[in-house]
């Protein structure tokens, strides 16, 4: 998986990650490893952009989650926990989507593994990267 | 090492094999002339099945994997056998979608989407010992 970025300024600074290939457990790690080290360069406000993300399995929804926090200022030693980190986050179900992380142009059937695991309700989804960029 | 016969695909895998593994799917739908959802199902759900026995049932995410998939009458059965401890995915309870997102543990998140891809799921335990999961879709 290569990942392309570019930040943009909307309202406030975005940062843009542009993954290609397919997101497994193979290599989720590295979509981590890049929200890492954004953040630690001060970046607050992601798009991952989507569009050439042909594959998505349930470790590339993990990657997805852990970039939230990331973004939410969790210290990685907290981010072990998995989805119990996100508690960190004040967020629920019923609160919307969180403002951290935003998701541009996912494939159909990335879109229905993010539906099919409830996590469309937790991420903004746009078609549009100015609307996404805006958004913030 | 790889050892490719006209039915199964049998691999000394690691997690970098699950794209091999994913191009066998590939050869075998175009095959029985799938349709790209169809694949793309498939390929979601034993990359899903193999994951979890790398992760969980091999020392160092590394072990014996056989995958194969064969179309019967107007299904497609694949079959997931590792020679890992037992584990049955079936048994897995569903994770709870009502809960918060924030409050759900991530295992066990693999097997779900599965579970909602295919038509039918069973597990049963090898004599020689490991673990053969069947995985039918609608063909």
């Amino acid at each position: 998986m290569d990942i392309n970025i570019e930040t943009v300024q909307g309202n406030t600074s975005v940062t843009i990650l542009h993954p290609h290939g397919r997101i497994d457990g193979s290599n989720y790690q590295v979509l981590i490893d890049q929200g890492n080290r954004l953040y630690q360069a001060g970046t607050r406000h992601l798009v991952i952009d989507l569009a050439d993300v042909s594959f998505l399995s349930s470790a590339g929804l993990v990657a997805l989650h852990k970039l939230v926090l990331i973004m939410s200022g969790q210290k990685v030693e907290e981010q072990q926990d998995g989805w119990h980190a996100l508690g960190a986050i004040e967020h629920d179900a019923e609160a919307g989507p969180q403002g951290f992380v935003k998701l541009l142009n996912p494939q159909p059937k990335v879109a229905n593994t993010l539906q099919m695991a409830g996590m469309d309700a937790f991420f903004e989804t746009f078609t549009d990267t100015a609307a996404a960029v805006a958004s913030f | 090492m790889v050892t490719f016969n006209p039915d199964s695909l049998q691999i000394d895998a690691e997690l970098a094999d699950l794209e091999t593994i994913r191009q066998y799917i590939e050869r075998r739908a175009a095959l029985f002339q799938l349709d790209r959802s169809t694949t793309y199902d498939i390929q979601l759900a034993v990359t899903e099945l193999v994951t979890n026995s790398l992760v969980h049932g091999y020392p160092q995410s590394h072990g014996w994997i056989e995958v194969q998939m064969e179309r019967q009458s107007e299904e497609i059965f694949v079959w997931v056998r590792d020679r890992a401890p037992y584990f049955d995915p079936t048994q897995r309870p569903a994770p709870d979608l009502s809960i918060p997102l924030h409050k759900r543990f991530p295992g066990g998140m693999g097997i779900y989407l599965t579970r909602q891809i295919v038509l039918k799921m069973a597990h049963r335990s090898l004599p020689e010992g490991g673990n053969e999961t069947t995985l039918v879709f609608p063909g």
